[in-house]
């Protein structure tokens, strides 16, 4: 039976009677030689092709073998080889500005501006971004700057956009450094001793210098003022007529501050002002805030009433009741301090953390009256 | 030529046998690349099975297990509070190979000691050469901007100054990873990269206040072991740190509280935030060393809840005063 075998690529290489070489229980087909075709012999390489085809495989083998010692012994360091770019500084015409179009003379910008939404502050400034983002934060940018011609003194600039006077106002207050000193620029500034702080409307600014000398606090000063004067606010900070409630006899310069959030420990406690005093030998703080509504302020009296007696296990002491009521002076003795807490109109106010129970009544009293008085 | 023999290779036996030999050159060179495929390129984490990350190079050996320094030099109250432990010999052998976790975590100058201080990483560094450490590599994985961190604290420098090696973390470098029973570190990016062929892990941290966690010290700067959004374990500061605990077991810290961050921590950024404590630990026990280290800021042990689970879950003695540490005073010789 004529059998035709066709080759790869339909060349067509024999017709053959019947499939010789068969066999059906190997299922091997042998094909004998073919007589009458073009046959071409078998090429031996030459030497020359084999040594070079044995270079090249020995060539191969040491790669694979080098790859594989690499592996195994990783050196982390190369592959941070060539990352630290830092070194070398860049020239400064090679910087965009960033936050200033024009920066104040002898200050140069180390690198390019920073910024950081409300879900990346944390990359920045870590655990410090709760602060912040209980504040109504929205935006922070920063830039490091040389702070003279050829100098290795560096500052960093932070401005943190708050949303409102107030807001910017709580952050600077409650971060405010003991035995600081005014720096007389923006709405609200101090000087501590390698920084400069300070509000500027919606805008809380830092300036951080690597190291307390005069150049970097030249520096602080020249950029806090460059923003001031290049940077227009619809708003200023102005806090005074809360400020002025506190009692003056006994408190504490510089030590009135708006707390943001978390006020005493309570997360009901929000944006509430305080003020330190000297009670004799012992520390007391009052506190105070003014809410929407008379009705406002009783609710979160009554709230912090029962953060008092449910979550530090107070009890009612003074002058009396049983209950916070509304409008009336409640005092919690906490084991050992203090606490007074009232509502005198859209006010909520009260003392913390005072050595007596007459202490707390005292200090409270003092304070009702300066809210009624509308003091001064 | 008899009959049967095949004789010269026709042009079909020949492209036939060519064929063949393409054929296995291909398969040869297709399943070494399957071989060799990473299925997991860097910073793709989305398919990779979680491994479990546990960290554990702790010694187990037997002795004295925390000393208290107290001094000025930090490489001085280093050199003393290991001497005092039986010297840095103790725990590093000839041939080991050292990854030291630092805090530098913020681009700020070492003088605001929000930072591992360069002086202090530079000193263990050349302690464990001079032990015979073949390798030391030194890491953190400060989120934002790794290379100026490591330069503006003066840590880079001072590591390759004293013979070691800096890895800075990419997104490769870490593996998703679930500590077993643990409710935060689940399928999450651990640093895998610098720990390959480690045999001892050191932590280097600052004492610090943290105005999330109450205070910020040898077990909270295993944080900078997690990679991702790490961010969103504030909300649980706790409890991350508990499961930081349990995470790492090193080979010893040192708690550097020379100079502690009272106030307005972990960034602090004035140098009225500091106060100098005068004090160094070194201790086989993180949780002893944070113990101590928070009675610098003026704490106890109830503020830091952390503590307290971390002693419950046998991660540490949350009594430092029951390892009995050494206290020695640290002078320059």
């Amino acid at each position: 039976m004529p059998y035709k075998i066709r080759a790869l690529f339909g060349i067509e290489c024999a017709v053959l009677a019947s499939p010789p070489g068969y066999s059906h229980a190997t299922g091997i087909l042998s094909v004998p030689a073919r007589h009458g075709m073009n046959s071409i012999p078998a090429r031996v390489p030459s030497l020359a092709e084999k040594a070079v085809s044995a270079g090249v495989v020995v060539l191969l083998c040491g790669v694979l073998g080098g790859m594989l010692l690499a592996q195994a012994h990783f050196s982390p360091p190369v592959r941070v080889a060539g990352a630290l770019a830092l070194g070398a500084p860049r020239p400064a015409e090679s910087i965009a500005p960033g936050l200033f179009a024009t920066w104040p003379a002898g200050i140069s910008p180390m690198g390019p501006a920073e910024t950081f939404p409300a879900a990346t502050l944390s990359d920045k400034i870590d655990g410090k971004a709760e602060l912040y983002l209980s504040a109504g934060f929205v935006r922070l940018a920063c830039q490091r700057a040389r702070s003279g011609v050829g100098s290795d003194s560096w500052v960093e600039f932070f401005v943190y956009e708050m949303g409102t006077p107030s807001n910017a106002y709580s952050v600077w207050s409650s971060q405010k450094r003991p035995d600081a000193s005014d720096a007389g620029v923006g709405d609200y500034s101090y000087r501590a001793e390698n920084e400069l702080c300070m509000v500027h409307g919606q805008f809380y600014v830092e300036v951080v210098g690597a190291d307390s000398g005069e150049l970097n606090r030249r520096a602080a000063e020249s950029l806090a003022k460059a923003f001031v004067a290049g940077t227009p606010v619809k708003a200023h900070a102005n806090l005074q007529s809360e400020q002025a409630l506190f009692p003056v006899q006994g408190l504490v310069p510089g030590s009135i501050a708006l707390v943001p959030s978390d006020v005493f420990g309570s997360d009901r406690l929000k944006a509430v002002f305080v003020a330190h005093y000297q009670d004799g030998a012992a520390a007391v703080t009052l506190f105070m805030a003014r809410r929407g509504a008379p009705a406002d302020a009783e609710r979160e009296v009554a709230e912090f009433g029962t953060f008092l007696a449910q979550d530090c296990d107070g009890k009612i002491v003074a002058p009396g009741g049983k209950s916070v009521r509304p409008g009336l002076l409640s005092v919690f003795d906490l084991g050992g301090s203090f606490d007074a807490v009232f509502s005198e109109g859209p006010y909520l106010a009260g003392v913390h953390q005072a050595p007596s129970a007459a202490s707390a009544e005292r200090w409270a009293e003092t304070l009702r009256q300066r809210i009624r008085g509308g003091a001064p | 030529m008899k009959e049967g023999d095949i004789g010269p290779l026709s042009p079909r036996r020949e492209f036939l046998k060519r064929g063949l030999q393409a054929a296995a050159a291909l398969a040869a060179t297709g399943g070494m690349g399957a071989w060799l495929w990473n299925r997991h390129p860097p910073g793709d984490l989305s398919t990779e099975k979680a491994f479990d990350p546990r960290k554990d190079f702790a010694m187990g050996i037997e002795g004295p297990r925390m000393s208290i320094a107290a001094g000025q030099d930090r490489a001085v109250m280093l050199r003393t509070a290991l001497k005092a432990l039986g010297g840095i010999e103790r725990f590093i052998k000839r041939g080991d190979r050292v990854l030291i976790k630092v805090n530098a975590a913020f681009a700020t100058p070492a003088a605001l000691a929000a930072t591992s201080h360069p002086a202090l990483v530079a000193e263990i560094v050349r302690l464990c050469r001079t032990a015979g450490a073949s390798s030391v590599v030194v890491t953190d994985n400060p989120i934002n901007d790794p290379a100026s961190c490591f330069e503006l604290t003066g840590i880079g420098q001072a590591v390759r100054q004293s013979g070691g090696d800096l890895f800075l973390p990419y997104a490769g470098a870490f593996r998703k990873g679930s500590l077993p029973g643990a409710k935060l570190i689940r399928n999450w990016p651990v640093m895998q990269e610098p720990f390959k062929g480690v045999t001892k892990l050191i932590g280097v941290a600052p004492v610090k206040n943290h105005q999330r966690a109450g205070a910020s010290m040898t077990l909270k700067n295993w944080y900078g072991l997690l990679g991702g959004r790490r961010n969103q374990f504030h909300q649980d500061i706790d409890g991350i740190i508990t499961e930081l605990a349990a995470l790492v077991r090193p080979t010893f810290v040192i708690l550097d509280g020379t100079q502690s961050m009272m106030t307005n921590g972990p960034t602090g950024g004035s140098l009225a935030d500091l106060k100098d404590t005068h004090a160094l630990v070194v201790s086989t026990d993180p949780v002893a060393a944070d113990a101590f280290g928070c009675t610098l800021l003026g704490k106890t042990v109830h503020d830091l809840p952390y503590l307290i689970r971390a002693g419950e879950l046998g991660l540490g003695a949350v009594d430092y005063e029951s390892l009995r540490p050494i206290r020695v005073e640290a002078r320059a010789s």
